[in-house]
């Protein structure tokens, strides 16, 4: 054999290997999604071909809107407060001259806690007799109805998942500021630069790779919020903090209806990669350090 | 002079100030898990110790069919074996992608980044069709065997291995190495930062992995650790301080790893968008 054919033969050897893996595990999963999505099944006996009435009876669905509402609400909650916390922690970081590393750990190590823990624990902290209320108690005399409140649940999610992501999303803006060449910033300043006008002609426009992989992940992140509610609300107060995972969840494993479930998520995918599309479109630049 | 210092203080005492309210849930959890039933909720010093959550999650929860320690012992296995094929089969896996000419690599990785931009969620619903299929519901292997490769560790370790100059390889042909002696042994130690990331990565995924795992296990023996707490949780609610226990014995692996290889973790967040 000649050394061409063999290394023919090795590559797609080894290749086959992941292939064969991913045809039973991606591929197989990937044919069955187009199936469950234009049927009608229950687990059992043989799927009936519906055609798009799955997704008709979808966008007819009061809950789908309900759910799409909520996802909407967590985002514009969500969004704000951690890119902007996720940018001063950067900044700040960025400034700091000892504890550096501390601060730094302090606010990652939130961002591996596991999902049940931590809202076990934000229950707790959260709940009428909880910490956070008693501090509120003792001080200002009130309580705040932090989950059980149907206005109120979903900022709570937001503000508990901005703890877990705060530190992550800042460490990718930090790593953005930290490729900045400083004579940037010197040259700046000779002109006259104030901090400000450093900050939006410089900063801003030169960690915009970061800038954009942040809100990409918290994008996707907003799609795929599950194990809150689920430990926490249930969906409620009012199905207020149902999201489109647990409804997907609860259609497919709750009410056996797998077909509807699959249209949902592929809906719900599909409405994720258009807000992304749209952010890239918006936000996303070229950039280059000359 | 002297007020810029003074400034300089306040912000670092600032940022403190914060780091520590950042740590204090975990600080809260922790604590709490310690103290006796009516001082969870009473002030935050208590004024003794105590061990019985502890033990009742080791010792009661059986006879309430909840076994902790074997969920934790599920959830190291799970994970570990998870780790590692992962590990294992992207090393392979990378090296015809980046360094053979087989007139289809370009075509598979290509391929391979495809795979890459659907969201996990579409495919939970028609994975769990295929595991039914195979009967492998409430079984171990439904928790590890579709996680045994994974498209992104083959994406970041093709792209390191790519950083490789192709003379390393000449030159351990000459010697008469073998491939898996040129991945294992020559390639592989090269790009030890970006397997630990990925495997580092994997592991914490596997280990917080929750909606998959709540799908396809009913069985109590054979659940991973979050899952049987969260079905605790909900039958459970009042028992806060036993609930806090396998928080801390859920929560302590991952700071644990996260504490010994922070530097990988810090290294692959600044990879992340590269």
């Amino acid at each position: 054999m000649s050394l061409r054919r063999k290394e023919k033969a090795l590559g797609w050897g080894i290749v086959s290997i992941y292939l064969f893996y991913t045809a039973i595990f991606w591929g197989y999963p990937f044919i069955w999604m187009f199936i469950l999505a234009f049927t009608k099944w229950n687990f059992f006996g043989k799927p009936r071909f519906t055609g798009f009435n799955n997704f008709i009876k979808l966008f007819q669905d009061p809950v789908f809107w309900e759910v799409f509402l909520n996802t909407l609400r967590f985002m514009l909650y969500f969004l704000p407060m951690v890119f902007f916390g996720a940018m001063l922690f950067a900044l700040a970081l960025n400034k700091m001259k000892y504890f550096k590393s501390f601060v730094a750990l302090s606010f990652l190590v939130a961002n591996i806690s596991s999902g049940v823990a931590y809202s076990i624990i934000f229950q707790n902290i959260f709940s009428d007799i909880g910490p956070i209320n008693r501090f509120l108690y003792d001080h200002f005399g009130v309580t705040i109805p932090w989950f059980s409140s149907p206005s109120l649940a979903m900022l709570t999610i937001a503000i508990m998942v901005t703890w877990k992501f705060v530190g992550y999303y800042g460490l990718i803006l930090y790593s953005g500021l930290q490729a900045i060449p400083k004579s940037l910033y010197e040259a700046a300043e000779l002109d006259g630069a104030t901090r400000w006008v450093k900050f939006w002609k410089i900063t801003l426009p030169l960690i915009n790779p970061a800038v954009v992989t942040v809100l990409i992940l918290s994008i996707n992140l907003s799609f795929g919020i599950f194990t809150e509610p689920y430990m926490i609300t249930g969906g409620g107060p009012m199905n207020k903090t149902l999201t489109f995972m647990m409804y997907m969840y609860n259609t497919a494993f709750r009410r056996i209806n797998p077909s509807y479930a699959t249209a949902l998520a592929i809906v719900t995918a599909l409405i994720n990669f258009g807000i992304i599309l749209l952010v890239r479109r918006t936000v996303e630049k070229e950039v280059s350090i000359v | 002079m002297k007020k810029k210092i003074v400034k300089d203080v306040i912000f670092h005492a600032v940022m403190i100030i914060l780091a520590l309210i950042w740590i204090y849930p975990y600080a809260w959890m922790f604590i709490s898990s310690f103290k006796v039933p009516n001082e969870i909720f009473g002030k935050f010093i208590p004024s003794k110790l105590t061990l019985e959550h502890y033990k009742f999650i080791f010792f009661m929860s059986k006879k309430l069919e909840r076994p902790f320690i074997r969920a934790f012992l599920n959830s190291v296995f799970i994970s570990t074996v998870v780790t590692f094929s992962v590990m294992f089969f992207s090393s392979l896996i990378a090296y015809p992608l980046s360094k053979l000419k087989f007139g289809g690599g370009k075509a598979v990785f290509n391929f391979i980044i495809f795979q890459m931009l659907f969201p996990g969620f579409i495919f939970i619903i028609p994975l769990f069709v295929l595991i039914k299929k195979l009967h492998l519901l409430n079984t171990y292997p439904a928790l590890i065997v579709p996680y045994l490769m994974s498209a992104w560790g083959v994406f970041m370790i093709t792209q390191a291995y790519k950083s490789i100059p192709n003379d390393y390889i000449e030159a351990a042909k000459i010697d008469g190495a073998r491939t898996l002696w040129i991945i294992f042994k020559v390639l592989l130690p090269l790009v030890r930062g970006t397997v630990s990331i990925v495997g580092l990565f994997t592991f914490i995924s596997i280990w917080d992995n929750f909606m998959w795992p709540l799908i396809v296990m009913k069985d109590y023996n054979k659940m991973p650790l979050a899952v049987l707490l969260a079905t605790f949780h909900h039958e459970y609610a009042a028992y806060v301080g036993p609930l806090l226990a396998g928080s801390v014995l859920q929560t302590i692996p991952m700071i644990v790893i996260f504490i010994i290889f922070r530097k990988q973790f810090l290294k692959g967040i600044s990879m992340s968008f590269k």
